[in-house]
């Protein structure tokens, strides 16, 4: 009994402490000073109308938008194209070529970007958007490609068969007979996708070109620069809002549990 | 050219690979070849390095009783905020396996919300936390445990919190999906054979999440001996840890070779300690006996 008890104390007392880094930023971007101050000095919401007309936040924003966009679409495609021949046929070496498309995650992620920075300069995708969309893709392939299977696994194949046998082409099987049974998994795959490409700060920061940055970038800057301003505790309330938010509703429509326990940031 | 004819055609089935498999060997594996083969060129300071194969970047390091240093606070980091991370872990995965309702949703929303923030975030509000005169020097000087300014923000101590922080998310992830396997009879079983709480723990969970264990430990080990974000923004250059001189050897001093071997060492530490913990846990829970990562 005193067991249980003692139990959900700690896990209370863990959980302020997880929260508690995310719930100092408000109060700190609330203050009327220009520089950080606990407990904050007057109430103002001055510091969160100075992000949104911060032109080079924005822009850096709009990058991060694109850029993961870009990349979680591309590499659903191409998992879902690899995960489908995978499952489908049997054939020497399939284990190892599953192996092989999840391996960028033994890698540390910084030796794989210092790996890709030097590779970009032989080959001339130095700090260019192009290269930046690859590096996303091999960070996120791993996980993409692992949800992809799992749920190509639950298709029914002899729906595909008799839509073959009444005649439609392979266009119409797809669309019709296979996305709609895979469409909560391809979804995930997407979202998770978007959101580690959009929260990633290593990629972006040694192969992006200095006038382009991601907001992960920006916001490492002014922290790591310093003369911070309560701009940079703002922008960052907004971001953990924003995390807490899509968390919420993708519990509530995917189901995180399933879809979370072979993730990696 | 019949037969390439056939050839083509018998593996044609195979085209959708193509886009996958290009990926990860044009943007994963040559660059990390290339990577090891930097690791042994000869550095130089106009050209950054010459094709002229030497071990002088090796030599270099490991005659280096700076480096020496390095490899040891790296790993001392990396081990605290592994144990830390299990040990503070699994009571909350085990308590997430067992509430549900709206208790349920909050504690997951509480504990693994941080996945979806950036890692910045989370680091800036420890930062603000560890300030000197901050919140913490607040808190403790109410219990008259500290008088004077507060030296925490440069510290291995704040720099160990905050990766516990970040990695705890993942590991409470991976336990509590291997304690949900966990037969509830077997549990039940034990208790009627009288056998009390804390035997319950070490004879039929530890075992049987081991796995989970396994696989959380050598995930959280690797991801906290290569990060490097943590230590630039909260202890700056006072905690020397190698990713730290991997940034400084790549972007500011410009000299590639040596960056390269310092990775090369780094990606060496990562890969034994996952084979030195997976051989001691197989020692310890008798090999074979549970299928380990």
């Amino acid at each position: 009994m005193w067991g249980r008890f003692g139990l959900k104390i700690y896990i209370y007392i863990m959980l302020f402490l997880m929260l508690l880094p995310f719930f100092i930023v408000l109060p700190v971007s609330l203050t009327k000073t220009s520089y950080l101050a606990f407990p904050p000095q007057g109430i103002t919401l001055k510091w969160f109308i100075v992000c949104f007309q911060d032109r080079i936040l924005v822009e850096s924003l709009i990058l991060s938008l694109k850029l993961a966009a870009i990349s979680s679409a591309l590499v659903v495609t191409i998992a879902l194209m690899a995960g489908m021949v995978i499952e489908r046929n049997q054939f020497r070496g399939k284990i190892f070529l599953e192996t092989f498309l999840t391996s960028p995650r033994i890698v540390p992620v910084i030796i794989l970007v210092i790996g890709l920075l030097i590779f970009y300069y032989s080959i001339g995708l130095a700090e260019s958007f192009t290269g930046l969309v690859f590096s996303h893709l091999v960070i996120t392939i791993p996980f993409a490609f692992r949800t992809v299977l799992a749920s190509v696994v639950t298709l029914d194949v002899q729906l595909e068969w008799a839509a073959k046998t009444l005649g439609a082409n392979w266009f119409a099987v797809f669309f019709r007979i296979i996305l709609p049974q895979i469409k909560t998994g391809m979804i995930a795959a997407f979202l998770f996708s978007f959101i580690s490409s959009f929260n990633n700060v290593t990629m972006a920061l040694f192969l992006s070109a200095p006038g382009q940055r991601t907001l992960p970038v920006e916001l490492f800057n002014r922290l790591h620069i310093g003369g911070i301003t309560p701009t940079t505790p703002a922008i960052s309330f907004l971001l953990a809002l924003m995390g807490v938010i899509l968390f919420i509703v993708l519990d509530r429509t995917l189901g995180i549990y399933k879809y979370l326990a072979g993730a990696k940031g | 050219m019949k037969r390439i004819a056939t050839f083509v055609k018998s593996y044609k089935w195979m085209w959708p690979l193509i886009p996958a498999i290009g990926l990860i060997a044009v943007f994963f594996v040559l660059p990390m070849i290339h990577l090891f083969r930097l690791s042994f060129l000869k550095y130089d300071p106009n050209q950054i390095y010459l094709p002229i194969y030497t071990l002088e970047n090796f030599v270099k390091f490991f005659g280096d009783i700076y480096f020496w240093n390095m490899i040891w606070v790296t790993i001392k980091v990396g081990l605290l905020t592994t144990v830390g991370v299990i040990v503070l872990g699994y009571p909350v995965a085990y308590y997430l396996t067992q509430c549900y309702g709206i208790e349920r949703t909050l504690l997951t929303v509480g504990f693994l919300m941080s996945l979806f923030v950036t890692m910045l975030v989370t680091t800036l509000g420890w930062a603000i936390l560890f300030l000197p005169y901050g919140l913490i020097q607040q808190f403790l000087e109410m219990f008259g445990l500290i008088a004077g300014r507060l030296q925490f923000i440069k510290t291995v101590t704040a720099l160990v919190i905050v990766l516990i922080h970040i990695h705890l998310p993942y590991a409470i992830l991976i336990l509590a999906a291997s304690i949900q396997a966990v037969p509830e009879e077997k549990m039940q079983a034990a208790r009627m054979l009288g056998a009390p709480n804390y035997k319950v723990f070490l004879n039929i969970m530890i075992p049987l999440t081991m796995p989970g264990i396994v696989s959380s430990t050598t995930l959280i080990f690797m991801l906290a001996v290569s990060s490097y974000l943590v230590p630039v923004l909260i202890t700056g250059y006072s905690v020397r840890v190698l990713p730290i001189a991997i940034w400084s050897y790549t972007s500011e001093l410009l000299n590639w070779p040596f960056a390269a071997a310092i990775s090369v060492v780094l990606f060496v530490i990562t890969a034994v300690g996952t084979y030195l913990f997976l051989v001691v846990t197989n020692w310890m829970t008798k090999r074979g006996q549970w299928e380990m990562v």
